[in-house]
């Protein structure tokens, strides 16, 4: 496999900031499987086979139907082509880092916020937890747990991770709730009630519910609340997914379990229904120590840049989403279009998804032909283990933009926020939470509006300043899981009768 | 000769009973009401809980604590971002949460800027917003910190260690406590200290114009003056 020359020099560097080292690698996607080759490129990220410097390809033609892109003649200099045309992309998923402990996160929130958690937490002291979900694996849901979990152990909150079991019928019938919750159509049978009632049932069953409190994730497992005993814990139901347009029936099935609960947690007003349970409002949240978020040195945010082509002299424009319509790319790439005719920016357009989904692999092939020959238009599609390349982006961005045409709740836009950035993004999902308009960063509606709130940006960098401070510190108030957590206490607390709203403890 | 250690000039003047540093956490939940148009949050200010107008006003100062410009709460922020009636909302952003020491008397202001705006502005009533208002409300507990203050020295330290949401609980939402027009930090000055004048001069720190980091920075300037004099 072929590396970069002069990466030992640099990671050498790097070491010291503890950022792993990264095989990186440009692989021909015609070679034989194990074979990549240097000067080659990896899948179909960039054209593959550029057009000769001095053989100019018309400005209005679109990609051939091969999927290559041409760039057109340019006074870009030739290392920011080169590198362009071969971008270095990490070939090999690094281990994941050790989790990072509760005192880690003092230089973040500071030792008083610190400080208070441990007092919530010490109320709580022996009080113990079950979290239930369906996967332990893969999805955010699974991300946060392995994030909360520990912090609550650390903080003597003895909490238990269970996932749920079933067969492959049962896993079918959940992913046809799951889409059917975010309004598509669904048959909803006897025969799939049954199968989610008795793999619900079998679990109950496997399963032991000794705990003080018991907090279910999502539908899938909500059955288990035929578990709850009158004079034993409290039950939790934290439901991640949007139910403002759920398919009737199966809402109807869910509900009289759901209402069995104490409680219902949300991640946004508009995700609600109506239930005669109290139903509180948890924003998703980052973690400023993962690898996604954490403070990187300089050096390795050029090295990224240096990896992709991107040139840090001029402004640069980036929107990190998987290849999908909803997040609109090729509106992004219209917006660029408009702006690139007032300021002499870049745009980066950075996700995965093209690879292992079909749909993303056709929408990858129109952000190309929507990007035509213009070589200041930089499409990567990333493997999944490139959270520290999309930290390095974002943070080399001059603007973020999230032009979603839907949403959930956008942990993209709460990266930039944290990450001090100016953000542009659709009015959409819980989008309009993160984005207070033109406080906390920009929303807009139209492809229009994008370009001229980006071009205001690039041509006003005190206002994009102030808009990133901001942001900062509404993701550091609202989204961080330092604040998740202390919800979470603050939630068990007042269910348990330990903690009365409105009273000193 | 030996002489005796020498006692400083000056000796801190102790309170007559110490302050004791709380913070406030709060846990956001939704309620029933929603509102879509103008006359819709009307009539959900009428029938909210007394918890959801905190939410909506005090505690959302709390929540934006770093921004200064815009308006001064969520009810106002929606009437100008959603319903781009900036009349209305340049009436309840002027509404200062410090004049109030009870939810009833605020939401008594709050239906009748409303109320008045619409009798005048009829299409605006009906108007659909962009997007729909979510009334909140909120869950406050109050978390005891280890800081107490003996001394204007204590307490000036105190200020500087605890947390922003210990200066807004003693600072903003003290007044619902203590039902009078004034603050737990102002309370102790002049009743433990004998400095009323300084005790006056936090009270009018301006909140709407400065951060809570802001606010905590004055307060500290005002605290920092008096032990200067000493």
């Amino acid at each position: 496999m072929a590396i970069h020359g002069n990466k030992r020099n640099y990671w050498e560097q790097l070491t010291k900031d503890k950022i792993p080292e990264r095989k990186t690698a440009v692989v021909d996607k015609n070679a034989k499987a194990g074979e990549p080759r240097q000067d080659q490129q990896e899948s179909a990220t960039i054209q593959d086979k550029p057009a000769k410097q001095d053989a100019p390809v018309p400005a209005t033609s679109s990609a051939p139907p091969s999927g290559e892109r041409r760039f057109r003649q340019t006074d870009l200099p030739a290392h920011f082509i080169e590198r362009r045309k071969r971008p270095r992309i990490s070939t090999e998923q690094p281990p994941p880092p050790a989790p990072p402990c509760f005192g880690d996160y003092e230089p973040i929130i500071g030792k008083p916020e610190l400080d208070e958690i441990r007092f919530l937490a010490r109320h709580l002291r022996g009080k113990t937890v079950k979290m239930v979900n369906s996967t332990a694996v893969g999805g955010g849901v699974a991300e946060i747990l392995n994030r909360l979990i520990p912090l609550m152990n650390e903080l003597e909150i003895p909490t238990r991770w269970d996932v749920i079991t079933g067969g492959n019928d049962f896993y079918e019938v959940t992913k046809g709730f799951h889409n059917a919750l975010h309004g598509g159509e669904y048959n909803l049978t006897q025969q799939i009630k049954d199968i989610f009632m008795s793999y619900n049932e079998q679990n109950r069953q496997r399963m032991e519910f000794a705990e003080d409190l018991f907090v279910i994730h999502d539908p899938q497992p909500a059955g288990l609340i035929r578990a709850k005993s009158p004079n034993r814990g409290k039950w939790i139901w934290r439901c991640h997914i949007d139910l403002s347009n759920p398919h009737p029936g199966v809402w109807d099935f869910l509900k009289p379990m759901v209402e069995q609960y104490d409680a219902t947690i949300f991640s946004a007003p508009a995700f609600t229904r109506q239930l005669n349970v109290p139903q509180y409002l948890f924003y998703p949240s980052i973690d400023p120590l993962s690898e996604k978020n954490k403070d990187l040195p300089e050096e390795y945010v050029n090295k990224v840049c240096d990896d992709f082509g991107i040139d840090r002299s001029r402004p640069v424009i980036t929107q990190i989403s998987r290849f999908d319509r909803l997040k609109d790319p090729v509106g992004v790439i219209e917006a660029y279009k408009l702006v690139k005719k007032y300021v002499d920016c870049q745009l980066v357009l950075a996700g995965g998804g093209a690879t292992d989904d079909p749909e993303g692999a056709v929408v990858l092939q129109e952000v190309m032909e929507a990007a035509g020959d213009d070589p200041d238009i930089i499409i990567l599609n990333l493997p999944p283990w490139s959270a520290l390349e999309i930290n390095a982006l974002q943070r080399a961005s001059t603007v973020l933009v999230q032009k979603s045409l839907k949403e959930g709740f956008g942990l993209t836009v709460t990266e930039g926020l944290w990450k001090e950035k100016p953000v542009v993004a659709g009015a959409v999902g819980g989008i309009p939470t993160q984005i207070i308009h033109k406080l906390t960063g920009v929303l807009v509606h139209s492809v229009e509006g994008c370009a001229y709130q980006i071009r205001y940006l690039l041509t006003h960098p005190e206002f994009a300043a102030q808009l990133g401070k901001n942001g900062k510190e509404h993701a550091k108030e609202n989204f961080l899981i330092t604040v998740n957590l202390k919800r979470w206490l603050l939630l068990f607390q007042i269910l348990l009768g330990m903690a009365r709203p409105n009273a000193t403890l | 000769m030996a002489t005796a250690t020498q006692l400083p000039t000056t000796r801190p003047r102790w309170a007559r009973s110490p302050f004791y540093f709380n913070s406030a956490s709060h846990l956001l939940r939704i309620g029933r009401e929603k509102a879509t148009t103008l006359q819709e949050l009307l009539e959900a200010i009428r029938t909210c809980p007394e918890s959801s107008i905190f939410q909506h006003t005090f505690q959302t100062l709390a929540e934006h604590h770093f921004i200064r410009e815009g308006f001064s709460n969520d009810f106002s922020q929606w009437a100008f971002a959603s319903c781009n009636e900036v009349g209305l909302a340049e009436r309840l952003a002027a509404i200062d949460v410090r004049e109030f020491t009870s939810i009833a008397a605020l939401r008594e202001r709050l239906i009748h800027i409303i109320d008045t705006y619409l009798q005048k502005n009829l299409r605006a009533a009906t108007r659909v917003a962009m997007e729909p208002f979510y009334l909140m409300a909120s869950d406050l507990v109050v978390v005891p910190t280890p800081y107490v203050a003996r001394n204007l020295e204590e307490f000036a330290d105190g200020l500087r260690k605890v947390s922003i949401h210990s200066i807004y609980y003693h600072f903003i939402d003290a007044r619902l406590r203590l039902k009078l027009n004034n603050n737990d930090f102002s309370v102790w000055l002049e009743h433990d200290l004998d400095m009323a004048q300084t005790a006056d001069r936090l009270n009018r720190i301006d909140i709407y114009t400065n951060t809570l980091g802001g606010v905590r920075r004055n307060i500290l300037n005002v605290i920092e003056t008096e032990l200067s004099r000493a």
